[in-house]
């Protein structure tokens, strides 16, 4: 298919030429028709990103929002690893779980979020209630198939070679299993980063306008949908949420090439 | 499969229903609040109570949501996808632009959707179709790159127009990896779906959630997630079902990872 391939040149030098007339073309349409406020505008949103930074707001959003990510991110491996190692190793305990676990995986874990408030509380703990459940399956299905997958001639290796129960599981079937739960732990993470951005919005629905104090990037978002009116604002929270995503993902496949150097992926 | 073995088969799943039900039950006796734990009976009677009214209503709203979004971005997806598998230079300029927004997830989309189409439908509408575009898109275009070469040169040799090697050959190859784009986007899109309703809807299933929450029905609140559940559990195994019947040719299909 890629017969006529372009040059090194071409394929950085090209895309960058557009986005940056795109741009331009972006902030002379807002100035001409002088709609800035209703819609973004390039140079608004780095004022906007530069204001938020300088002010120290997006710092402490940020950091409360990743401290909870990160605690449900741990709840959901504690949980989920367990019952998928579980599941993956013993078959009974597979067809007996695995349907309700599918139905369980199926609720979207922002659809929790009334009840996650009525137990825990608007403060930050309803959120993650919403990360941990939704990391928890990435884990289970992944710690599942991990403990399927493991070679079953390794196993019959090792105790041929006189292994004992606790050496298999350690030099076996831990470092057999492992790319495979990394590679649920980066989903889970991924999704965790995503469903407090959820949570923290839909809370900040709930409770935007009553003058509490903002505890996370979803509400800032809401106050500066709400309450400030400020375009500019919301696109650079985007592209923050944006680039943990993505540091997320690529810091983790970096960590995984170093500590697993033995998995693929 | 003799008979005795068959009855096991069909007990296995309800024993881990039984549990999850039991584990409920004594949950609500314990904390003895029909609005903290609402008792499973009590949410069976929420959830017959709601199926004569709302309720359709609302599943409807919700499907029509993940319809439209969701046909759109895949078409959308699919459509930029063969055109930069044929077009270098047009990959080479969306390629950092998919790459640029692809991390950004539709929940992030939320504010400045409310903001740009007001609350109402537009806002899950087109949160789904952006869940949609970018993995499919990235998944489909993933695939025609690695179709294999022997076949193209086969097709041309064989006289295949450029349309028929993009339908016949090109795109039947890429299937696989546009699936797994869209399986794994699906989780995604659906909470997208769902955190759409609660923040920016005003109809659908997540709305319905947050619309009884506000009179405290707690009953009701979750009879609505455990719809969104049965919804979610269905859309899933639709897409298994279509994945299975368009890949009939693919050897294996692998089971789900994610």
């Amino acid at each position: 298919m890629n017969a006529q391939r372009l040059g090194r040149g071409a394929r950085v030098a090209l895309p960058l030429a557009v986005a940056l007339a795109l741009c331009v073309v972006w902030e002379v349409a807002v100035r001409v028709t002088k709609s800035h406020g209703l819609v973004p505008a390039p140079s608004g949103i780095v004022a906007a990103g530069w204001t938020l930074i300088a002010s120290g707001i997006i710092v402490d959003a940020m950091s409360g929002s990743l401290e909870r990510v990160l605690i449900g991110f741990a709840i959901g491996g504690a949980l989920g690893i367990p019952v998928g190692l579980a599941i993956g190793s013993v078959p009974a305990l597979d067809r007996m779980f695995r349907p309700v676990l599918d139905g369980l995986r199926s609720i979207a874990p922002i659809a929790w979020i009334p009840m996650a408030i009525l137990w825990l509380g608007v403060r930050g703990d309803a959120a993650l209630f919403v990360v941990a459940y939704g990391a928890a399956f990435p884990f289970i299905v992944n710690a599942s198939l991990a403990a399927r997958w493991v070679d079953r001639r390794l196993i019959a290796a090792a105790r041929a070679l006189g292994a004992n129960r606790w050496m298999i599981l350690r030099a076996v079937l831990l470092p057999g299993a492992m790319p495979m739960i990394f590679t649920g732990a980066r989903i889970a993470l991924a999704f965790a980063w995503a469903s407090i951005v959820a949570a923290e919005l839909a809370i900040g629905i709930k409770i935007a306008g009553q003058g509490r104090s903002v505890a996370g990037i979803g509400q800032l978002m809401v106050e500066t949908l709400y309450v400030k009116r400020d375009v500019d604002a919301l696109v650079f929270y985007m592209l923050v949420i944006g680039i943990v995503s993505f540091v997320i993902d690529i810091g983790l496949r970096r960590v995984q090439r170093r500590v697993l150097p033995w998995s693929a992926g | 499969m003799n008979p005795a073995r068959r009855l096991v088969r069909f007990i296995e799943p309800m024993i881990g229903i039984a549990t999850v039900l039991a584990a409920w039950e004594i949950a609500s006796r314990v904390s003895a609040n029909a609005t903290l734990v609402p008792p499973p009976g009590v949410v069976w009677d929420a959830l017959l109570a709601m199926q004569g009214s709302e309720l359709p209503h609302d599943i409807i709203a919700s499907l029509v949501h993940l319809a439209i979004g969701y046909t759109t971005g895949a078409a959308l997806g699919l459509l930029l996808a063969i055109v930069a598998g044929s077009l270098p230079w047009f990959a080479a300029v969306i390629d950092p632009f998919a790459e640029f927004l692809r991390p950004i997830s539709p929940i992030a989309w939320i504010p400045l959707a409310i903001l740009l189409f007001g609350v109402g439908g537009a806002v899950p509408i087109f949160l789904i179709f952006y869940a949609a575009l970018f993995p499919i898109f990235v998944g489909t275009l993933d695939g025609i790159r690695r179709v294999d070469p022997n076949l193209v040169n086969a097709a041309r040799a064989l006289g295949a127009s450029r349309t028929t090697l993009a339908l016949r050959v090109v795109l039947p190859a890429a299937m696989p990896s546009l699936f797994a784009g869209a399986r794994l986007s699906l989780g995604v899109a659906w909470m997208a779906l769902v955190a759409g309703e609660i923040v920016g809807g005003d109809a659908g299933i997540g709305w319905r959630i947050l619309w009884y929450q506000e009179f405290f029905q707690m009953d009701r609140v979750l009879a609505a997630i455990l719809i969104v559940g049965v919804l979610g559990f269905s859309a899933d195994t639709l897409l298994r079902m279509l994945q299975r019947r368009v890949l009939r040719w693919q050897p294996s299909i692998t089971e789900d990872a994610g």
